[in-house]
C-alpha cells in the first residue's frame, strides 16, 4: 500500500476517535468545545507511558484513555449543571487551560543519553515506540482501524441498548427524561466519562503515529473540527461523524483542487448543513427510515417464505 | 395516597398556587378544574417535581416528597401526561414507550434484559400498550412523524408505562375532537377498573363530569370547591368562577 | 463502559505479539536547511542525517520527507518525497511543496541500515525558513 494513503488513513483514524467523542457528547445534546483537552491528556499519558517508563503500547492506550476518562468525569460533575452555551464554554475554557499547562508542563528522563519527556512549547518528541518495536506503518494503521471497528460495534450495540436510547432522550428534552425517571446529571456525567476516554485513545494513538505532539497541536481548531464532523455527517448513527471526517480529512484535504481553499469550503459546508439538515446528512430520520426498509424487507421475505410452503 | 397540605408556589409576586389542601384516594379518579390561570396545571408541575414549592408539605403513600428530584418520583410511581404534548421525537414509538419503563420493579430486571432489548415479560407488556392505545402499527415510527390524535395516545400509553401508582393527566382532552373524546373517557374508566388512581385536570367539564368520582374547583390559586360532580355543577362559587358575578 | 472495556482487551491482544524493544538501535539525528526554491510554497531542503551518539554521518539510507502542521493535526497531508542522496556524506536533498505559510513539522523517515523517524519544526515563511524557537508561539492555520 502507498505509503501516503497509509499515512491519510491513519489519520483519519486517528481524527475519528475525537469526531465519535464529541458526537457522543451531541447526543446527549451537550456542546463540547474541550474534546481535545482530552485528546491531549491521552496523546501525553500514553506517550509518556510508553516513551518514558517503557510500558507496552496496549498497557500505555488504556492508562491514557483511563486518565482521560478520569479528567472528563471530574470536569463533568461541575460543568454539566450548566446549560447549553455556558457548558460549551467551560468546555473551551478547560481545554485553553489544559494546553497551557501542557506549555509550562516539563518532566524529563534520560533514555539512551538522550532527555525524553514533556519539555513545556517545545512538546514531547521521540514517542518512539513503533520505531524501537519495528512495527510497520501499515500494521499501524491496521491497528488504529481495529480498534476503531471495535469502538464501533460498541457505538451499535449502544445504540440498541437502553443507555444510548437514554442519551437521546436527554439530548432532545432533559426535563422529561428526568419527568420519566432518567437521573440525568448522573448519565450526562457517564456520557463524558466515555467521551473522555474515547478521545484519549484517539490521542494516544496519534502520539504514537506522528511521534511528536506539542501543546499548539490540541487548540481549538481541533475541537472545532471534531465538533463539526457529526454535524456534517449526521447525529442519527455512530457513522454520521465517521463520514464527517472522510469528506474533511480524505475528500477536501486529499484532492489537490481544493488546496489552499478548503477551509473556506468547509466552512460553507457547515453553514450549508446547518440550515438545511440540522442534524446532518445521516440524521435519525433518515437512520430510521433505512432501518424500516431493512425492516420490511426481511418480513417481506419472511412472508413470501411461508406462502411458498 | 396523595397529600397536598397547604402548597404554595410563588412566581415573584404572581400566585399561582396559594395554599391549596387537596387529597386523592387510592383507586379514584378526581377531577381538578378552574377557569383559565387557577393553577391546575402547576399543581400538577408541583407534584411531578418539575420545580419546587414555596411553602407547604406533599406526602405521597405518607411519605414527604417535597424534596425529591423528579426522576425519583418517578421511581415511586407517580408519571404524568402534559398539557402541550411533550415526546421524544427522534426516538421511535416504541422506544418511547421502552425508556418510560422505570418503576422500582422495573428496575430490578436482570441487567442485560434490561437494558439489551427488555425480556419477554416487558416485549408483552409494551405490545399490551400498544394494543390498548391503537398504536401497535405505528409501533417503528418516529415519534415525530405521528398525528396529533396518536401522539396523545403515545403521550397516555407512555405515562402508564412506569406502571404509575399515581397518573397526573393534564388536560388530556385538549384539542381532541369529539369522538377521540369517547375514547378517551373510555380509556380512563378501563385505568380505573384496572387500579390506576388519576389526577384528572381538564378544561372539557363534560369529560370530567363523566368520569371524576369526585371534583375540586381551583380558583386564583386556591380551591373553593370540592365533592361529587352533582354537587359541585351546583355549587354558587363554581359558578360565579366561570360564568362571573351576576 | 463495556467499550472501553472490550477496546482495552483488543489492544492487548494486537499487542501482544509484537516483539520488544531492540536497545542499543542506532538513533538519527538530522539538520535540515531550507531555502525557498523560486515558486511559492517550494522549497528546498538539505538533510544532514547523523548518529545521534557518535555524530557519524549515516548514507545510503532511503529518507522520505513528508511534513504536517502540528496547529492542525492530522489534517495536512503532504505527500512524502523520496530525498536524493548527494556525494557528501550523510546529506540528503529534497524538494517541498507546501499548503501554506507557518510552523512545519518535517517528518524525515529513514529506511535500510537504520529504520527511525526525525522529526524537525521549521517555520516557512515567503523568503526564509527558520528554525521553530520555543515559545515563540505564533500559530499557523
Amino acid at each position: 500500500m502507498d505509503d501516503y494513503l497509509v499515512s491519510v488513513l491513519s489519520n483519519i483514524g486517528v481524527i475519528s476517535f475525537v469526531a465519535l467523542s464529541a458526537y457522543l457528547l451531541l447526543l446527549t445534546g451537550e456542546i463540547s468545545f474541550g474534546q481535545q483537552a482530552f485528546f491531549a491528556i491521552g496523546a501525553y499519558a500514553a506517550g509518556m507511558a510508553t516513551a518514558m517508563w517503557g510500558w507496552p503500547l496496549a498497557l500505555g492506550i488504556a492508562w491514557g484513555a483511563a486518565v482521560g476518562a478520569a479528567c472528563a468525569v471530574s470536569l463533568g460533575i461541575p460543568t454539566l449543571r450548566l446549560r447549553g452555551l455556558q457548558f460549551s464554554i467551560a468546555t473551551l475554557a478547560f481545554a485553553e487551560m489544559v494546553r497551557i499547562l501542557f506549555e509550562l508542563f516539563r518532566y524529563q528522563v534520560d533514555i539512551d543519553g538522550e532527555p525524553v519527556g514533556p519539555n513545556g512549547t517545545d512538546g514531547f518528541r521521540s514517542i518512539r515506540y513503533i520505531f524501537d518495536h519495528n512495527i510497520e506503518t501499515f500494521d499501524f494503521m491496521m491497528l488504529i482501524y481495529t480498534m476503531l471497528a471495535v469502538t464501533l460495534a460498541g457505538f451499535m450495540l449502544l445504540e440498541r441498548s437502553r443507555l444510548g436510547v437514554i442519551f437521546r432522550m436527554i439530548g432532545e428534552d432533559a426535563t422529561l427524561a428526568s419527568l420519566q425517571g432518567i437521573a440525568v446529571a448522573r448519565y450526562k456525567v457517564l456520557a463524558a466519562g466515555i467521551a473522555g476516554a474515547l478521545a484519549a485513545v484517539g490521542g494516544g494513538l496519534y502520539a504514537h503515529l506522528t511521534t511528536y505532539v506539542e501543546p499548539r497541536t490540541f487548540d481549538v481548531m481541533l475541537g472545532v473540527h471534531s465538533l463539526a464532523y457529526g454535524l456534517i455527517g449526521g447525529l442519527g448513527t455512530a457513522l454520521g461523524p465517521l463520514l464527517g471526517v472522510v469528506i474533511d480529512v480524505g475528500l477536501l484535504e486529499s484532492v489537490r483542487l481544493f488546496a489552499g481553499y478548503r477551509m473556506i469550503i468547509f466552512g460553507g459546508l457547515v453553514a450549508l448543513l446547518l440550515i438545511f439538515r440540522p442534524r446532518g446528512l445521516l440524521d435519525e430520520r433518515l437512520v430510521n427510515r433505512i432501518g424500516r426498509l431493512f425492516r420490511n424487507a426481511i418480513s417481506g421475505s419472511t412472508r413470501t417464505g411461508r406462502g411458498s410452503r | 395516597m396523595l397529600d397536598l397540605q397547604g402548597i404554595a408556589k410563588h412566581f415573584g409576586g404572581v400566585h399561582a398556587v396559594d395554599g391549596v389542601d387537596l387529597t386523592v384516594k387510592r383507586g379514584e379518579i378526581l377531577g381538578l378544574i378552574g377557569p383559565n390561570g387557577s393553577g391546575k396545571s402547576t399543581i400538577v408541575n408541583l407534584v411531578s417535581g418539575l420545580f419546587p414549592l414555596t411553602s407547604g408539605r406533599i406526602l405521597f403513600e405518607g411519605d414527604d416528597i417535597s424534596d425529591l428530584p423528579s426522576h425519583a418520583r418517578v421511581g415511586l410511581g407517580i408519571a404524568r401526561t402534559f398539557q402541550n404534548i411533550r415526546l421524544f421525537g427522534q426516538l421511535s414509538v416504541w422506544q418511547n414507550l421502552w425508556v418510560a419503563q422505570n418503576s422500582r420493579q422495573q428496575r430490578q430486571e436482570v441487567f442485560f434484559k434490561r437494558w439489551f432489548g427488555g425480556s419477554a415479560g416487558v416485549q408483552a407488556e409494551i405490545e399490551r400498550t400498544l394494543e390498548f392505545f391503537d398504536l401497535a402499527h405505528k409501533r417503528h415510527e418516529l415519534a415525530a412523524n405521528l398525528s396529533f390524535g396518536e401522539q396523545r395516545r403515545l403521550e397516555f400509553a407512555r405515562a402508564i408505562s412506569a406502571r404509575p401508582n399515581l397518573l397526573l393527566l393534564d388536560e388530556p382532552a385538549a384539542g381532541m375532537n369529539a369522538e377521540e373524546v369517547d375514547q378517551l373517557d373510555a380509556r380512563i374508566r378501563k385505568m380505573r377498573d384496572d387500579g390506576f388512581t388519576v389526577l384528572l385536570i381538564e378544561h372539557h367539564v363534560e369529560l370530567v363530569m363523566s368520569v371524576a368520582d369526585r371534583i375540586a374547583v381551583l380558583n386564583f390559586g386556591r380551591k373553593i370547591a370540592e365533592g361529587p360532580p352533582a354537587a359541585v355543577q351546583d355549587d354558587a362559587a363554581v359558578r360565579e368562577a366561570y360564568l362571573g358575578t351576576r | 463502559m463495556r467499550t472501553i472495556v472490550c477496546m482495552l482487551v483488543a489492544v492487548a491482544a494486537l499487542t501482544a505479539g509484537y516483539p520488544q524493544a531492540a536497545h542499543g538501535q542506532v538513533r538519527a539525528k538530522a539538520a535540515v536547511t531550507c531555502v525557498s526554491a523560486g515558486q511559492v510554497l517550494e522549497y528546498d531542503c538539505t538533510i544532514r542525517l547523523a548518529n545521534a551518539r557518535s555524530g557519524e554521518p549515516l548514507s545510503g539510507l532511503t529518507v522520505s520527507v513528508g511534513a504536517d502542521m502540528p496547529s492542525m493535526p492530522g489534517m495536512h497531508n503532504v505527500r512524502a518525497v523520496k530525498a536524493t542522496e548527494q556525494a557528501e556524506k550523510g546529506a540528503y536533498k529534497v524538494r517541498l511543496e507546501l499548503e501554506m505559510h507557518g510552523d512545519w513539522a518535517v517528518q524525515i523517515d529513514l529506511r535500510g541500515a537504520v529504520r527511525d523517524r526525525v522529526i524537525s519544526m521549521l517555520r516557512f515563511e515567503e523568503a526564509d525558513v527558520t528554525d521553530v524557537k520555543p515559545s515563540s508561539g505564533r500559530r499557523g492555520h
